[in-house]
């Protein structure tokens, strides 16, 4: 067992973090922007970033991410060891923490939360936890979680936002006979060790957070956070509206500033433009079944497919669709995803290349595709006439077709569709669930392409049970480097999480993975 | 008696017009493309996992037993329960709803208060000035497109005047009027375009006509002439083109809801519809239908109480 001692290094850490910030205030309800609503408070049962991002106001891990999305840092439990053998992870749980309705955390708690969690039974997320065999306190204030084989994810996974600790008494005793009807119970009136709680929600409008008095952590000042009083969540859809809010003094943020109005808003002097690392990558899907619709496929062609990769010019994309804000990307995975590999943009634009690969492959005359958008998706159009006059040059005659996104969803799982634009975002800072859905064929067909490779398949299942970090990284480097020589996506570029704050606000960040933090943002007199 | 029967037989009407309306909506949701776990579930959604919410969903059952379950959550008034957001429909419904309605109703007042006594104005003064500029204003009023409207008006007069909020509901009932009353305009203005213009070729009909012309060899006041004689029967054609204007109304809800970030019910509707929330776009449609119903009704009314030869 090597035990990592990190409560000492940590506090050293927030300390020494803390001393250079100026001082705290206290007080004050901030209100946010949001472009739509939470749908269901439920850390194990909800499926949509709207939820995800909020969620970890409320609810705490045992660990947690780091700021940066890369590392852990404690969160319920100051800390944790996993065996040499990898297949034993131990914890030791905060002491004195205690939901927002005052009762006291019990290890009893945490046990039942991470058993809801990994259930198959419950929620789309329960694969973050499929490693687990059996979680029991093994002496009071110690977690033991046994696991059916060595995980090298299991730490980043007790970082997701599904293995929360709620309260078992309360959320048992919740009207309703199943999991899911006490969910939706419990959910009206979520109860967590967050720094917030809901205090009220009028469904499209907004949503009440007060402080939670109980919180267990000390701000810099040495008194309990959270500094503000209070977190009002407003619903503003439209964007121009959102930033006119913002700018008239009405809310302290909004969160997705359309790429157009950044530098505008970069320009404002009572305005903090904030761009956040983030891990969003956007590609172009392509299928590469070798017949579609009963013809030869020409994109199945890896030829066919770098010549677009050299004649997408992603310098050109940035500059018109992100006016600057992106970086072309380095891989298909963002460059601050753990284990990324690459420098350097991927397919650096040159015709001549690709007019050279057109003629070489199957298809030296050209083709007619096609791609699927979303009706009235500014960014999809953008990119997609951008790229419909880029492939001309090489023959290649795209049709767009606007669709909504449920239509989309369903050509793109049926594998019917030519080509789509494409997002990601992770869920936990760790390579593996990138991976596993672009690229390992058994998950979803790599992104619904066909595209199968047998070297990456058995290097990927490999990683997920790779204890030693340096083979690790190896085997995420060499599937990169396939991937994105070969693979069914043209990678575009990586953006950062664009949200605009009221100059008085301070401490806020939206980490890589998209939460939301609000813990120690505080507003200035 | 005439109007008591009158009334019994549309809302008998009302039956099978609603019948209709339960077994097309059901129907229509269901041929859309996609399904609610993988709207919900998004891109990323395993095979098994579709499967396994579409089966608690009870959308793996034959079409039929679908049909008895929705027909019987009709009856009962609940609406079932909403995919997405896990409350019962009727409760959804139930707040949502009425801030469409107000906003509809609000929009209606300010398009009549402004279409009336400028349809007299443009009227009366047929062909000069005041009727050009009149016709001009509201010509540009029709012709904009509502979004681009609604933020004009929150540009100016929610962020630089701060007469008024800058979107959102408000708390309380007078601060939701307050912040309902650019939305309000916004939907007005277009409206008042159309009824001015009607209203306006319907006064220059009547105005002319000879009992108007008796009216006024008798002697009686203009101002009385004007509200007896031409108002109550250039009005007749109006209402009918107000009533149906309701459901366009309602229509332009979801655009303007958007822009003024009003938790109404035309958002939900495009939320809904988006996530492939079954019950709640077959819940709303419904209930919209019985509200454009009722307003048909009530139009019906006021032009039998107008020109009781409706009636008959």
């Amino acid at each position: 067992m090597k035990f990592l001692s990190i409560a000492a290094f940590t506090s050293a850490l927030i300390l020494g973090g803390h001393s250079a910030v100026s001082a705290q205030e206290r007080g004050g309800v901030m209100t946010y922007g949001r472009y739509t609503d939470c749908l269901f408070l439920d850390p194990v049962l909800n499926d949509a970033n709207v939820d995800i991002w909020i969620l970890t106001n409320i609810y705490e891990t045992l660990i947690n991410p780091t700021d940066d999305g890369l590392g852990l840092e404690p969160g319920l439990a100051t800390e944790w060891a996993l065996s040499d053998a990898g297949d034993v992870v131990t914890l030791k749980l905060r002491e004195g923490v205690k939901f927002s309705d005052g009762t006291a955390m019990t290890d009893d708690d945490v046990v039942w939360s991470l058993n809801r969690a990994k259930s198959p039974d419950n929620g789309i997320w329960n694969f973050m936890l499929a490693s687990v065999d059996t979680v029991t306190a093994t002496a009071p204030g110690t977690i033991e979680l046994k696991l059916k084989y060595p995980d090298p994810t299991i730490l980043s996974a007790l970082s997701v936002f599904n293995s929360a600790i709620m309260p078992k008494a309360t959320f048992e005793a919740s009207a309703g006979a199943t999991d899911a009807e006490k969910a939706q119970e419990f959910a009206k009136k979520p109860i967590g060790t967050g720094p917030f709680m809901l205090d009220s929600w009028d469904r499209g409008a907004s949503m009440k957070l007060l402080k939670n008095p109980n919180y267990w952590d000390n701000g810099a000042d040495g008194q309990p956070l959270p500094y503000l009083d209070g977190l009002t969540f407003e619903i503003i859809p439209d964007d121009a509206t959102r930033i006119l809010k913002l700018q008239s003094g009405d809310i302290d943020g909004a969160e997705f500033i359309p790429f157009a109005r950044v530098a505008e808003l970069k320009a404002d002097a009572n305005i903090k433009m904030e761009l956040f690392p983030g891990t969003r990558v956007w590609d172009i899907i392509i299928n590469v079944r070798p017949e579609l619709g009963g013809n030869p496929n020409p994109l199945s062609d890896e030829k066919v497919r770098q010549a677009m990769n050299y004649a997408a010019n992603k310098e050109a994309l940035v500059q018109v669709v992100t006016f600057g804000v992106g970086t072309p990307l380095s891989s298909f995975m963002s460059t601050t995803t753990p284990m990324h590999s690459g420098d350097g943009p991927l397919f650096p634009y040159d015709l001549e290349k690709a007019k050279a690969l057109m003629a070489e492959s199957g298809f030296p005359d050209g083709f007619k595709t096609s791609i699927l958008t979303i009706a009235g998706n500014q960014d999809d159009l953008g990119i997609t006439t951008a790229l419909q006059q880029m492939w001309a040059a090489i023959g290649i005659e795209l049709e767009i077709k606007q669709v909504d996104n449920a239509s989309r969803t369903e050509q793109y799982r049926a594998g019917t569709f030519d080509m789509r634009t494409g997002g990601w975002t992770n869920d936990i800072a760790d390579a593996s669930q990138i991976t596993s859905y672009f690229a390992y064929s058994p998950t979803i067909d790599a992104l619904h392409s066909g595209w199968k490779n047998a070297e990456v398949d058995e290097l990927f299942e490999a990683s997920q049970k790779e204890m030693d970090v340096a083979k690790r990284t190896a085997q995420f480097a060499r599937i990169q480097e396939i991937f994105n020589v070969s693979g069914p996506t043209i990678a575009l570029y990586e953006t950062p999480y664009p949200v605009a704050l009221g100059s008085k606000v301070n401490g806020f960040v939206q980490i890589p993975l998209g939460n939301n933090i609000f813990r120690e943002t505080w507003l200035a007199k | 008696m005439h109007l008591a029967s009158f009334i019994a037989r549309r809302l008998l009407q009302l039956i099978p017009t609603l019948l209709f309306i339960l077994i097309m909506v059901f129907a229509l949701v269901r041929l859309l493309p996609g399904d609610p776990a993988s709207a919900m579930l998004g891109d990323r959604a395993l095979d098994a996992d579709v499967a396994r919410i579409n089966k608690e969903l009870g959308l793996d059952q034959p079409i039929v037993v679908q049909f008895v379950v929705f027909a019987k959550s009709v009856a009962t008034g609940a609406l079932g329960n909403s995919i997405t957001l896990k409350v019962p429909v009727a409760e959804l419904i139930a707040t949502r709803l009425p801030i469409t309605i107000v906003l509809t109703l609000m929009a209606a007042l300010i398009a009549v208060l402004l279409a009336v006594p400028l349809a007299f104005v443009a009227a009366t003064r047929r062909g000069r000035m005041a009727d050009s500029a009149v016709r001009g204003a509201f010509q540009v009023g029709l012709s904009m497109p509502v979004f681009y409207l609604g933020l004009i008006l929150l540009t100016v007069f929610g962020a630089q005047l701060r007469w008024f909020p800058v979107g959102g509901y408000g708390d309380g009932f007078l601060d939701h009027l307050h912040h309902l009353f650019l939305p309000a305009l916004t939907l007005a203005l277009s409206l008042s375009a159309v009824l001015m213009r009607n209203l306006r070729a319907a006064i220059i009909e009547v105005i002319d006509a000879e009992y108007v012309q008796f009216a006024r060899a008798k002697g009686l006041p203009p101002g009385l002439i004007l509200l007896r004689h031409v108002l109550r029967n250039a009005l007749i054609s109006t209402v009918a083109l107000f009533g149906l204007s309701i459901g366009t109304l309602l229509s332009g809800a979801v655009i303007t809801e958007t822009v003024f970030a009003i938790p109404g019910a035309g958002r939900l509707m495009i939320d809904s519809i988006y996530a492939r929330d079954y019950p709640v776009v077959q819940g709303l449609t419904i209930a919209l239908a019985v509200l454009v119903s009722l307003t048909f009704l009530l139009t019906d009314l006021v032009q039998a109480w107008l020109d009781p030869r409706v009636a008959r």
